[in-house]
């Protein structure tokens, strides 16, 4: 009997030493990545909205045309995609090809975990002269290129166009006009705001800030100020600049009376529904008011608030790992072209390219409001170019929300964030 | 011998328990210790060893002070409020009455609910525009609150939901310390004339107190680890004043993937807890019967 007792713990201990090897080597079989002579690529990115659809049709049509290499697409939500990807990177599970934002492009290339691509540039197929200069110099780091721009999503004015011609807010052919400047986006904004039963809580805002970080952000750009000084060495939060620039914001709110406090407020649900007049979002907005009922809305360029007539704008790049063998490589690199090459496909679901070739071209100006917001591309400018621009962002975001619903004084919440910004920079 | 024999097989026995609480428990602790002495980005390929650089940084970090601050302040709601809640629903429930049994299923199913079910839930509940709390509120003739994205209301609207997620717990573990009361001594103290009042404080709670001492530990060490509940409500907001101490390291270790900065913060804790704990034992007057 203990004989036969002892047994079953000998077989338990095997058992579960396989079980511990399964969990942490992972049992699945290696994945087939080169099928009968075809190169098969693993292209990631976030576009789970209708961008994604767009994305597949140009990758579908990749797929249709080149016999050799096929692309396997995987579309991963922003919220974890980022974990996906640096997970990737780290442990060599990385895919072929994979989207990123400008703003982690330092600290991925910093640690070495992207494909410098300079010999690939050189050897042609794209000419630097034909992107925009300043998204062609975010996929750089350190004077080396390590992605290639596929877009830009530079933030613009949506205005409701009802509202507008209701307010008298109209040319002289009767069609609405959306503010240029300082001055006529108040006056505007005055007219748009509503206040039926005068409760002091308006029914219809003239204006509202959706997100804050590309508003202020834009805000402070215009100011020629930032979240962090042009060194990169400490934050530029406490600078007189940024002051006048978050006083403009919290002046509409709180003095002008256009635009409610963003305490609560789910603000482009506002404006998609008819009750916010103005909002300044990015392109990639698009798809989500064209897709809503009734309403009848326009873009122009973001008006100029400050003294640079600058805005908040992001780029989504194309990028290859550290790690890659010489094929895959050479067929990701056609792909990446390919992308590029199609990017006016890219910008029929809600982007800018970056191609002055196809900026140029007659199509993309019958893309409406994609045209109106590319104008501002000469003056997008980007989050900082920093290794530790991810670490100041929850920063600068808590700051901001801190300012515009008075949880705190402005200036005791500017020289926090520096203060903790600083830390930051010097840690890393 | 018979005994060597016997404690070999039970040895036997825990042999796959105990390899995988080495593996999964034991060394990540020791691993999580040594990552914390390093400057240690997940993607840099040379992690520097820099001693205890991390603890003294986090030290420095007024965020982490405002995190060790709000999770206190979180505890001090949730573990004296939560407790008392319980200990009344196991008093209650222990009068024998018909249909207990149903109560105390419905007591105890939130505890059997994940915690992003549950904070999914209360989102919806305490939302500002379309939330019910807020609709009964107004129906009352009263201004609604904005419970989750007003910097005062906010910790306290998460202790509220977090002390309903787990009353149930806690209430089980009374009740069965009140079971092991010998009911003679109550009947005794009937006898003599003591009233209710006096019985449940001279008789049921003295004897309650190594139950009262376990739960009261247990309440302090989950509380203190808070993280589903803000993670998923505010994300620390608004303006920090739900940023609690697992949600920071959170935020550090695998937000931004500073590996080494992250374990210190979770190192730091530990020692906060634990000193908080043998406190607890030195302190409270129910360490002896």
């Amino acid at each position: 009997m203990p004989g036969r007792v002892l047994k079953l713990p000998l077989l338990l201990l095997p058992l579960s030493l396989l079980l511990m090897s399964c969990l942490t080597s992972g049992c699945g079989k290696q994945e087939q990545r080169a099928q009968n002579g075809v190169i098969v690529l693993d292209f990631w990115n976030g576009f789970t909205g209708p961008d994604g659809k767009t994305m597949e049709k140009i990758v579908d049509a990749f797929n249709k045309e080149h016999k050799n290499v096929k692309v396997r697409m995987q579309i991963i939500p922003w919220g974890t995609y980022y974990d996906k990807v640096t997970l990737g990177l780290a442990y060599g599970k990385a895919p072929d090809v994979f989207i990123l934002h400008t703003d982690r492009l330092p600290e991925y290339a910093d640690s070495e975990a992207l494909n410098c691509i300079d010999d690939l540039v050189r050897l042609g197929g794209l000419q630097p002269k034909d992107f925009m200069p300043r998204a062609w110099s975010a996929a750089r780091w350190k004077g080396h290129q390590y992605a290639i721009p596929l877009d830009c999503h530079p933030i613009g004015l949506y205005y409701n166009v009802d509202l507008f011609k209701k307010a008298g807010i109209v040319d002289d052919k009767g069609k609405a006009k959306p503010p240029r400047n300082l001055t006529e986006f108040v006056e505007a904004a005055k007219k748009l705001t509503v206040d039926r039963n005068k409760d002091g809580r308006p029914e219809q805002w003239g204006f509202a800030f959706t997100w804050l970080r590309t508003n202020a952000h834009t805000f402070l750009a215009q100011y020629g100020t930032g979240w962090i000084s042009r060194d990169l060495k400490h934050s530029d939060l406490t600078s007189p600049n940024a002051r006048k620039a978050f006083s403009l914001m919290t002046r509409f709110i709180y003095q002008d009376k256009i635009c409610p406090a963003p305490e609560g407020q789910d603000a482009w649900v506002g404006f998609r529904t008819g009750k916010v007049a103005m909002a300044l979002e990015g392109i990639y907005m698009l798809t989500s008011v064209e897709e809503q009922a009734g309403l009848h809305f326009a873009g122009a360029p973001c008006p100029q608030f400050g003294p640079v007539p600058a805005v908040w704008g992001g780029s989504h790049l194309m990028a290859m790992p550290a790690k890659i063998s010489p094929e895959r490589r050479s067929a990701a690199w056609t792909f990446i072209k390919y992308l590029s090459d199609h990017s006016l496909e890219w910008a029929r679901g809600g982007q800018v390219p970056v191609r002055k070739s196809i900026l140029a071209s007659a199509e993309f100006r019958r893309l409406k409001v994609q045209y109106e917001f590319s104008k501002k591309l000469p003056h997008v400018v980007y989050l900082p170019q920093s290794v530790a621009t991810n670490q100041v962002l929850p920063f600068c975001d808590a700051c901001v929300e801190a300012i515009l619903n008075r949880i705190k004084p402005m200036d005791e919440a500017l020289s926090e964030a520096a203060r903790r910004i600083n830390h930051v920079l010097e840690r890393s | 011998m018979k005994a060597w024999n016997r404690n070999k097989y039970a040895a036997g026995f825990l042999i796959p328990y105990f390899s995988l609480f080495a593996v999964f428990v034991v060394a990540p602790i020791v691993y999580g210790f040594f990552i914390s002495l390093h400057k240690w980005y997940i993607l840099s390929p040379h992690p520097t060893f820099v001693g205890f650089a991390n603890y003294r940084a986090a030290l420095k970090d007024d965020l982490f002070r405002i995190a060790l601050l709000r999770t206190g302040y979180f505890v001090l709601m949730v573990v004296p409020i939560g407790n008392a809640l319980s200990l009344l629903l196991a008093v209650s429930l222990n009068q024998g009455y018909r249909g207990t049994t149903i109560y105390k299923v419905c007591y105890y199913l939130p505890v059997l609910t994940s915690v992003s079910v549950v904070a999914i839930v209360w989102r919806w509940l305490l939302s500002s525009e379309f939330g019910i709390v807020n609709y009964y509120l107004r129906l009352l003739g009263l201004r609604s609150i904005n419970w989750l994205s007003d910097t005062k209301t906010a910790m306290p609207s998460i202790a509220l939901l977090s002390i309903w997620w787990g009353a149930g717990g806690n209430m089980l573990v009374y009740l069965a310390g009140l079971k092991n009361i010998p009911r003679e001594l109550l009947e005794a103290a009937e006898i003599d004339g003591a009233s209710p009042g006096q019985r449940f404080r001279s008789v049921t709670i003295p004897l309650l107190r190594p139950t009262i001492l376990f739960c009261l530990v247990m309440s302090v060490i989950a509380s203190s680890q808070v993280f589903g509940q803000t993670y998923i409500l505010t994300g620390g907001g608004p303006y920090y004043s739900t940023l609690t101490v697992i949600l920071y390291m959170y935020q550090q270790g695998f937000g931004l993937y500073q590996l080494g900065y992250g374990a210190a913060v979770g190192y730091l804790l530990f020692a906060v807890v634990l000193v908080f704990t043998l406190l607890q034992f030195k302190l409270l007057p129910f360490r002896r019967l």
